[in-house]
């Protein structure tokens, strides 16, 4: 089942560090259980992301491939 | 049946290496041992100077500011080997299938240039860059690279600051259109394998051409590809190694940085003090190797500009080259600026800098000449270990993570 998305975030284009740093940012913000959808063209944050959820304890729902080379990245908030 | 599993063996085999990115320790391994095998054969790793070639180049072909002489970029070892470099990372995402062009916001454009630029002028300053100066350097036991490290440390975290404050109060720099062109997803792009392979088989033709007459070329163009593909796949970044620590507090990239400074501290050691492929060259010149007269305020000073430049370009001399040729276009941008910059800051910043410093420009400090080999390996050992623990505690209490 697909989560409601509460937020989202569009870091196409930008490279390493600049996905995590706006990802970071974004989170803050967000209040605990809600969702953020991510999109974006960094193949390095495919890795980055898993790591950093591990260690902020946020979720990452979904993780998917769309057309045109996007990556789309659905996480819960802690 | 024996043909069916032959045929799933290897596509196993390209499973393992192209269906996933590596661990970045295991890409510093690799890199480390590479960068051994480039000792041997004739001297380190190194990013600026190749760099340097392909802008004076440039310039020499424009007739620009009486640039002449050049070494072509077809007989400069380091200038052939940037050119690999790419085109192995190009051959790693593109068999990955992670190719794709990804223009950046104009602003991201600006940042890449300015970020090169300083990469440009940090290396002339300092002597050495990420590669030359701190992976290559460290392990060759130079006292100047140990300072160029701080210098590094500290440019990047004033630029990591930077990037912070921008994402606040100028958050228009990071946004506007972007757009990405030849990407591979959902199934498609079956291509980008096939270019894959037509670029191996044109680089080892390249390297082909080159035995016989010059086979430390044709070596370094073998290395020089193999190096861009595992810095590819591995991501291995030194700017991450530095600046992730205080940023998400993720310490893989520099735990990976760290291995593959420890190969390269054993293997450089024991080429220095064998004297390993000295041949018609003296011992003395092979043991100061890489050991840069950049002691004592220059290392520090250049590493600081280069540490801004890096950070604010999102990848250092190699991880610029290896972002390239992934088909990062700010990265683009950034290797633009480092070539351009590279022989305006060696003709017209350098030499009045130089005469500011109150030292003998020649002074190479190699850490054995006064502590003996021994002890210059125990204590970039004891740096390395303290390194690595501060950024494992630091990853489990968050206490210098900005995030």
């Amino acid at each position: 089942m697909e989560e409601k998305i509460d937020e989202s975030l569009d870091v196409k284009g930008l490279t390493c560090p600049m996905p995590m740093l706006k990802l970071s940012k974004a989170m803050k913000k967000l209040e605990s259980g809600k969702v953020l959808e991510m999109l974006g063209t960094d193949p390095g944050t495919k890795t980055d992301l898993h790591s950093w959820c591990d260690k902020t304890g946020n979720t990452l729902l979904d993780e998917s491939e769309l057309e045109g080379g996007v990556f789309r990245f659905v996480i819960k908030k802690k | 049946m024996e043909q069916e599993s032959n045929k799933s063996a290897l596509s196993q085999l390209f499973q393992t290496f192209f269906l996933k990115h590596w661990p970045v320790w295991v890409g510093g391994i690799l890199l480390g041992v590479l960068n051994v095998f480039l000792f041997m054969i004739k001297s380190p790793w190194g990013g600026s100077g190749g760099y340097n070639n392909w802008g004076e180049n440039i310039y020499q072909a424009l007739g620009f500011f009486g640039i002449e002489n050049v070494t072509p970029t077809s007989a400069s070892l380091y200038g052939m080997l940037n050119i690999l470099i790419i085109l192995g990372a190009f051959v790693g995402a593109l068999l990955a299938k992670e190719f794709a062009l990804r223009i950046p916001p104009i602003g991201e454009l600006i940042k890449g240039f300015i970020g090169g630029g300083l990469m440009a002028i940090g290396a002339k300053l300092g002597l050495g860059c990420t590669i030359g100066g701190f992976f290559s350097g460290v392990p060759a036991l130079s006292g100047g690279a140990i300072l160029l490290t701080v210098g590094l440390f500290l440019g990047t975290l004033v630029a990591l600051k930077y990037l912070m404050w921008e994402m606040e109060h100028l958050p228009g720099i990071s946004s506007g259109k972007t757009k990405t062109l030849l990407a591979a997803s959902r199934g498609q792009g079956a291509w980008q394998k096939w270019l894959g392979f037509i670029v191996v088989i044109i680089a080892i033709i390249i390297a082909y051409s080159y035995f016989g007459n010059n086979d430390i070329m044709g070596w370094f163009v073998i290395i020089g590809l193999m190096l861009g593909l595992i810095c590819q796949r591995s991501r291995f970044c030194i700017v991450a190694s530095f600046r992730d620590p205080f940023m998400t507090g993720k310490s893989s990239s520099t735990i990976g940085i760290i291995a593959g400074l420890l190969i390269g501290l054993i293997g450089f050691t024991i080429i220095k003090q064998f004297g390993i492929g000295a041949g018609d060259i003296a011992l003395r010149s092979r043991e100061l190797t890489w050991v840069f007269p950049n002691f004592w305020l220059r290392a520090p000073i250049g590493g600081f500009i280069f540490g801004l430049g890096m950070t604010i370009a999102g990848g250092c001399a190699v991880g610029t080259l290896w972002r390239f040729g992934e088909g990062q276009v700010k990265l683009w941008a950034a290797a633009l600026g480092f070539l351009l910059l590279s022989p305006i800051a060696k003709n017209f910043i350098e030499p009045g800098f130089v005469k500011l410093l109150p030292h003998s420009t020649n002074f190479r400090n190699f850490m054995p000449d006064y502590i003996g080999y021994i002890w210059s390996v125990i204590i970039v050992l004891a740096i390395l270990l303290i390194w690595y623990l501060f950024v494992k505690w630091n990853e489990r209490t968050g206490k210098f993570s900005a995030y």
